[in-house]
């Protein structure tokens, strides 16, 4: 089942996530500024340069690709650390049989090299190892269970039992029109009055009046003409067109963190959009890149983020000993966008072909916590792009002929090819003027 | 009013028999089968009015209702680690070889996200030249079949249990072992292996099982040139036929651009031959001469074509060595019955000969081997040996001797061999010998065979070790001296099976792997590691001296890497003719008796791949007959028996016969023979009364053993009707061609004179009713697709037919809607028959089309006296039934410029695009078959089911495995829309985003429609005609080029190129 976003939901949705958060950033905000008050001006200056220069491949309590830090300064001498961090590949060449062993330890992955950081500065940093203290371990408040509710009813069920009742006041009212006018007309033959008859006699006569068939198939075609011209609205304009789609997905990805605020490049993790018909959902070990070290550890208590679990899970990934097992489960994402299997768009035709933005078609991605389909991917969609958008005849050598033709026309506007100046001397050719409206450009 | 050439499709157009022309009238030739259809489901119904609204109605409401349902929840699986070569949604290419037959074409594989959809020529490779036959097109359909073993079996008393690989290995080496110990024989028995690496492995087997021996065995061997070659030159080899350095060949039943040898190669190189634009007066191309009983493909093609009683073969060699011995001054052959055969056919033939020796071939399609020596007698009169005929770089793609088979079968039958094992060969089912087979087998202690499917011969032994489809296996080739070829896999095994060859190396026990190359090269979780028979074959390369990772990856890149080729030597013949004239004197046949000549057929071939769907609705070239083989009659004989098309015959000879066989009459049959296809009659699934049960019926029995080898012709056969009929599923007969000027030929003598020969008819006058702009001045303003054909080159061979089926999805719709004219290819190869101009009687007159069935004249033309006096001639010896011309005309939409289909449709679902092409959308589409109706070339299909989810079309279409080979670009249609060819719209699309992309012009070449790829002779150009640089701009421009029915002004975006023959004219 997916679960539809809709409005009700999302209110729902909306008070549990307002209170969760406040609950949470209260306690955040408690124990950050705890911490922050043991630390030193020097370890303070130490953290700033180990979140700048370490993190990417070191972790303090657990093992990234490096190992875990906490109480490194226990284990090894400051000298040792100095010449370590500043230079290790020369520290291992002189022979240190640690600098060997721990170097063998993590799969020979070698270490950066800081000699740009001076030896306070790494000193800062070893300082920050001694006063660093583990974060507070923080109460589970709420979990997730506020917000995976489904609504039972659908927004188009809603839709037809209102129309149904629509429906239904309406055969009410003909129905009490009828029985007024057929009321008004018995009175009027048999010259009685409505208190005079008796009710039953009353029915007995409205029955015999009223030919039955014709009475059913009176209702019938109400019932029907009112159903037809509902399907008909509804078909052809809503039938398949699932714009505003934002499913649940198996992973909460969020395209508002990773495009929107780490500015991750589009293309980064749909590598074909620019190559291929298709831009392709990325496979896990795109993930993997960077997730093998981001962790998320620090918001979740020393613990890996939930999310980036389910991508370690999909490998097979065991964080702790950086190993890979023979159990890896694709990944079954909820396909969004679904053009049907006649109509064949190309995507690098439109982003390397044509220079089109992602958000041309798919909205604001980059702010998007649950990605929805944003155009309704209907065929007049299509059109209407092809006919607004403006072909760049100038500086792509394929339209080369065409912008011959074009040229040598240029004095003549109301000819074949002039008639694409504008006013001001420029090109204006759209693609439905160049054959993009044709059928078989899609469709074959 | 000048006399002009008669072309035929089908008897009843010919004799304009009454039905014939009554079908004609009709839009529908048969009711539309209303009632069937509401009979079907149970409805216990008549169609009448009534039924008619009540399932109108229904089906209204179930579609609403339907509709209603909102869409479904589809899922996106991506890669966990994405392989980096596969980019989803972008095809890659794959240089291979062919595993459909052993001519080892190279072939390249279109795969997309890891699963093959296309094979199609590799130009490197120069077996294939760049295209592909018929078979090894749809050979890629093998590897999605329903039928294929899920993995390794174990057969007892009949049943068939499933086992796995280590407990087979166990059960198999210890039987082998134990064989060995006790002295006992192991047989191998293969089809001819060429591959350099897999006979390395062989030898490795036997190695290690002393006793074992190889018997190569081919179902339709070529012993007859093997064994004459050992015997006069003492190379046991078929040779290298150089038709590019011939001006003239002389084949006998050899049909050398249809089956014999290598066909795509020796089309290549006979069409590169046959080229006649801008040709001097004294330039050449290849005379073509054929003497042969049954119409062969290369019958259809040749220059000249003579009949020829195939049990005398000896007698027509004789006297053409004889006949150029004189020319030659030397000693004659002294055999009995010679003479001037074929009128003077062989005189003339002689003459042709000894004009180009040196620059000749004679070859023949004979088995016997003697035969074989007289016609290589006949090389070394002409000199061809070392110059077009080279035994030193020879050809290795047959090399299976019946005598081997036929001592091979005996030795089995007495129980000589303790384990017998099946690789690439199906005996129980091709051999005549098929019962000592069965019966020797149950005296083996073991056998296997390595069978995909379970087979007629994999159902009989105790263990099937399946082996890969040859689009999951390495392997290497060598089809020629010193060209090796290699074989890739692309996709991973579909089922549990395994490399024969890897079979092979386990019970020797050499399939361990000392080191992996690839174990850690995955990245991620991804586990990589080198198939045993991938290591083998690169150290057998290393050795070969293709060795590094550079070279080898260079060479699997190309699919081919060459050794330098050999200097041909001339040899000197061992063999006196004249020893030999008693050998030959048994072989011919008494001269009043039937010969019953069996044939491969062009698709089926030797009927190892005849349970592949593609392959059986593939027309038969020549009687475009689909899904059955049948008794080709001659004219003379079908009149005499009082035998049509459609009646069943009794056919035997000695213990040998066939029961309720249907009948075609041949048009080319010799008089005296008889012809019928091998490769039929296969069994299918075990237990299961399987579609492919029923596909024609088995001739490989007839083979009979002559001079120690099987031979193709049986003389003395019996033929008796018998009572009921048969329906044959023919493709082209139903539609009349009205006389109308659709194929145009001359001669090579008058091309050289005028370039517009046989094209020189006036333009026609042209109307339109509509006030269209037609095109702009200057063409559409970016493309203009068109084709150029040339009728010329193009040889018939269907490969196009199926190359655009698998391209484009379209559906296999089987033999009863074929009968029914519901055939879906989009492309066809027309057929057209003609009288040769020497024997033809007086039909040429045009008068003689203008009638109807009741006599009235329908056009303003006089009626034809020919008509009533047609019985009359039509009497006597039918000699000019046997003596047809043929001229194959492939015919696919034309992509009208004003196309009749287009202003009839109520719903534009047909348009025009500004790129020249007539559009078909199919989502418009409701059904009216208004355009087909309109539509003067009958190129456009109807969809009368949805045969890919309907299981009464069982044949790959409805099954999930068989969906792969579905090329994704295309629309599966469905049923109720009409469809047609689209000029591979969706590559044309590809091309131009792909150019667009990457800012530069499209160039010529780029765009390859389906049928342009498969094409081996070229005859089709597909291309830009706005692009005056353009290959087909230039054709469309050649003398020879015309468009069919111009006088339509349909201004078709195809245009044919006239055929030329290089015959004498004829006398006026």
């Amino acid at each position: 089942m997916v679960k539809h976003l809709t409005k009700r939901n999302l209110k729902v949705r909306a008070v549990a996530f307002t209170i969760v958060t406040l609950l949470n950033l209260s306690i955040f905000s408690f124990n950050g500024l705890a911490q922050e008050a043991k630390l030193s001006a020097q370890a303070a200056e130490g953290e700033k340069l180990f979140k700048a220069n370490c993190t990417s491949c070191h972790e303090m309590q657990n093992k990234a690709t490096g190992p875990a830090l906490a109480g490194v300064h226990n284990r090894r001498s400051e000298e040792w650390l100095l010449k370590w961090i500043r230079n290790n590949e020369a520290f291992r060449a002189s022979g240190d049989k640690d600098a060997i062993a721990i170097f063998n330890e993590y799969n020979k992955v070698v270490m950066n090299n800081f000699e740009s950081l001076t030896e306070d500065q790494v000193k800062s940093i070893i300082t920050y190892f001694k006063e660093w203290t583990p974060p507070v371990k923080k109460k589970v408040e709420g979990g997730e269970g506020a917000e995976s509710k489904t609504s039972f009813y659908s927004e188009t069920t809603l839709y037809i039992l209102g129309f149904l009742i629509v429906i239904l006041m309406v055969v009410l009212y003909i129905l009490r029109r009828t029985k007024n006018s057929l009321k008004k007309s018995y009175e009027e033959m048999s010259g009685e009055t409505e208190e005079a008859a008796a009710p039953n006699e009353k029915m007995e006569n409205l029955k015999k009046r009223i030919n039955p068939t014709i009475f059913k198939m009176a209702i019938g075609m109400v019932v029907i003409l009112a159903l037809a011209s509902y399907g008909f609205y509804f078909g052809v304009t809503e039938v398949a067109v699932q714009q505003g789609y934002a499913p649940e997905q198996p992973i909460k990805y969020s395209h508002k963190l990773h495009a929107g605020e780490l500015q991750i490049d589009c293309k980064y993790c749909h590598s074909t959009a620019e190559k291929s018909k298709q831009a392709s959902v990325p496979s896990v070990n795109t993930c993997m890149n960077c997730h093998k070290a981001v962790q998320l550890r620090d918001k979740y208590d020393g613990e890996i983020s939930p999310e980036i679990k389910k991508i370690y899970a999909a490998m097979d990934y065991d964080a702790e000993n950086q190993k890979y097992g023979d159990n890896p489960k694709p990944i079954k994402w909820i396909r969004i966008h679904n053009l049907p299997d006649h109509a064949f768009f190309n995507h690098s035709m439109h982003t390397k072909g044509a220079g089109v933005t992602c958000q041309t078609c798919h909205g604001p991605i980059q702010e998007m916590e649950v990605v929805q389909q944003y155009s309704t991917l209907q065929m007049g969609w299509c059109i209407n792009c092809h006919r607004e958008r403006k072909i760049d005849v100038e500086n792509n050598p394929y339209y080369e002929e065409l912008h011959e033709k074009i040229k040598a026309e240029k004095n003549n506007k109301n000819s074949e090819y002039g008639k694409y100046f504008t006013k001001d001397g420029k090109i204006n050719i759209t693609p439905a003027q160049n054959g993009g409206l044709e059928c078989s450009k899609c469709h074959y | 009013m000048a006399k002009k050439q008669l072309y035929w499709k089908g008897e009843d157009e010919l004799l304009r028999t009454k039905e014939f022309l009554a079908s004609q009238k009709n839009e529908f030739n048969e009711a539309l089968p209303l009632d069937e259809v509401f009979s079907e489901n149970n409805l216990g119904l008549n169609a009448n009015r009534r039924d008619f609204l009540k399932f109108f109605g229904f089906s209204v409401a179930a579609v609403s209702l339907a509709a209603c349902n909102s869409t479904s929840v589809r899922n996106v699986v991506p890669y966990l680690v994405k392989p980096e070569e596969i980019t989803p949604g972008v095809a890659n290419y794959y240089n291979s070889t062919c595993g459909a037959c052993s001519t080892g074409c190279g072939i390249t594989i279109k795969t997309r996200e890891g699963r093959p959809i296309k094979v199609d020529g590799n130009a490197l490779s120069p077996v294939s030249g760049g295209g592909l036959c018929t078979t090894g097109q749809a050979s890629i359909l093998g590897l999605y079949d329903t039928e294929r073993l899920d993995g390794p079996k174990k057969v007892s008393n009949g049943s068939t249990s499933n086992i796995d690989w280590a407990t087979l290995d166990t059960e198999v080496s210890t039987q082998l072992n134990a064989i060995q110990t006790a002295g006992g024989k192991i047989a191998i028995v293969s089809g001819t292996v060429h591959s350099p690496s897999t006979l390395a492995v062989i030898n490795d087997f036997k190695t290690k099982y002393t006793n074992t021996t190889h018997i190569t065995y081919d179902a339709m061997s070529y012993s007859g040139i093997l064994i004459a070659n050992r015997d006069a030159f003492g190379k046991q080899v078929i040779p290298s036929y150089s038709f590019a350095k011939s001006n003239v060949v002389v084949s006998f039943g050899a049909d050398f651009l249809g089956t014999w040898i290598s066909p795509v190669e020796f089309t290549k190189a006979w069409a590169d031959r046959r080229k006649v634009d801008g040709i001097s007066a004294d330039s050449k191309v290849l005379k073509t001469i054929i003497f042969e009983s049954n119409l062969s493909l290369t019958g259809t093609n040749a220059d000249y074509r003579f009949p020829m009683k195939s049990s005398q073969e000896a007698v027509y060699v004789t006297s053409l060595y004889n006949a150029i011995a004189k020319l030659a001054g030397q000693p004659a052959i002294q055999i009995a019955q010679s003479g001037e055969l074929a009128g003077d056919a062989i005189k003339q033939t002689a003459t042709a000969l000894w004009k180009e020796k040196g620059n000749s071939m004679v070859i023949s399609g004979s088995n016997d081997p003697k035969i074989q020596l007289v016609i290589n007698g006949i090389n070394m009169l002409l000199g061809n040996y070392g110059t077009t005929i080279d035994l030193d770089n020879h050809s290795n793609q047959y090399k299976g001797l019946d005598t081997d088979m036929v001592s091979f079968t005996n030795d089995l039958k007495n129980g000589a061999y303790a384990a017998v094992l099946f690789y690439n060969s199906n005996p129980v089912y091709s051999s005549p010998a098929s019962a000592d087979i069965i019966a020797g087998l149950k005296k083996t202690k073991l056998s296997v065979s390595f069978a995909g499917t379970a087979d007629e011969t994999a159902k009989l032994c105790q263990y099937i070790a399946p082996d890969n489809h040859y689009l999951e296996s390495w392997n290497d080739a060598e089809p020629k001296a010193g060209l090796f070829q290699l074989t890739q896999p692309t996709i991973s095994p579909v089922f549990t099976t395994r490399q024969a060859q890897e079979s092979l190396l386990t019970w020797a026990g050499l399939a361990a792997k000392t080191a992996d190359p690839f174990a850690n090269k995955g990245i991620y979780n991804q586990k990589l590691s080198a198939s045993v028979y991938y290591l083998y074959i690169k150290s057998k390369w290393a050795a070969m001296g293709v060795s590094g990772d550079e070279a080898f990856n260079k060479a699997l890149h190309d699919g081919v890497h060459m050794a330098p080729a050999k200097a041909a030597v001339v040899p000197a013949m061992a063999v006196s003719l004249n020893a030999i004239v008693s050998d030959l004197q048994s072989t011919i046949g008494n001269s009043t008796g039937i010969d019953l000549v069996l044939y491969q057929s062009v698709s089926v071939k030797d009927g190892s791949l005849s349970n592949n769907p593609w392959i059986q609705e593939t027309p038969d070239p020549m009687s475009k007959v689909t899904w059955d083989n049948y008794v080709s009659l001659p004219k003379a004989l079908a009149e005499k028996e009082g035998i049509k098309n459609g009646d069943l015959v009794n056919i035997s000879y000695d213990k040998v016969s066939l029961n309720g066989m249907p009948v075609f009459v041949q048009p080319g049959q010799s008089n005296g023979t008889v012809g019928l296809a091998v490769g039929y009659g296969r069994m299918g699934k075990a237990g299961e009364k399987g579609l492919f049960e029923s596909i024609g019926k088995n001739a490989y029995p007839f083979l009979k053993v002559q001079n120690g080898t099987y031979n193709t012709v049986v003389n003395g056969v019996k033929i008796t009707k018998i009572d009921g009929n048969y329906e044959l599923a023919q493709t082209q007969t139903h539609h009349s061609i009205e006389g109308r000027d659709l194929v145009r030929e001359t001669t090579l003598e008058d091309i050289k004179k005028n370039p517009k020969a046989g094209n020189d008819k006036a333009t026609p006058h042209l109307y339109t009713l509509w006030e269209t702009k037609a095109y702009k001045k200057d063409g559409a303003p970016n493309h203009h697709w068109a084709m150029a054909i040339d009728l010329n080159s193009c040889t018939g061979c269907s490969a196009c037919v199926v190359s655009c089926s698998i391209e484009n999805n379209v559906p296999v719709v089987g033999r009863a809607e074929v009968r029914r004219r519901r055939e879906m290819h989009w492309m066809r190869i027309d057929r057209y028959f003609t009288f040769e101009n020497r024997k033809m009687v007086d039909y040429t007159d045009d008068l003689f089309l203008s009638r109807d069935y009741e006599g009235k004249n329908v056009t303003k033309e006089k009626g034809l006296e020919a008509l009533d006096n047609r019985e009359a001639q039509a009497k006597g010896e039918f000699t000019h039934w046997e003596n047809v011309k043929v001229v194959h005309q492939p015919m696919m939409c034309q992509h009208c410029g004003q196309a009749p289909c287009e202003t009839v449709c109520p719903v534009l679902a047909t348009t025009h695009s500004s790129e020249g092409l007539n559009q078909m959308t199919y989502n418009r589409c409701i059904g009216t078959k208004y355009c087909a109706n309109n539509c003067p070339y009958k190129v456009r299909r109807f969809n009368w089911f949805r045969y890919n989810d309907n299981d009464k079309f069982d044949f790959h279409f409805n099954n999930d495995l068989g969906k792969m080979v579905i090329n994704p670009d295309v629309t599966v249609r469905t049923r109720g829309v009409m469809e047609k060819c689209s000029m591979c719209v969706q590559s044309i699309q590809g091309a131009k985003t792909k150019a667009k992309r990457e800012k530069r012009k499209l160039t010529d070449g780029e765009v390859k429609t389906a049928c342009q790829r498969a094409c081996p002779a070229g005859a089709i150009v597909f291309g830009d005609v706005n692009d005056p640089n353009s290959e087909v701009h230039k054709l469309f421009k050649n003398e020879r080029s015309y468009r069919i029915l111009e006088e339509l002004n349909t201004q078709t975006a195809v245009k044919y190129m006239v055929k030329v023959r290089d015959i004498e004219n004829a006398k006026a």
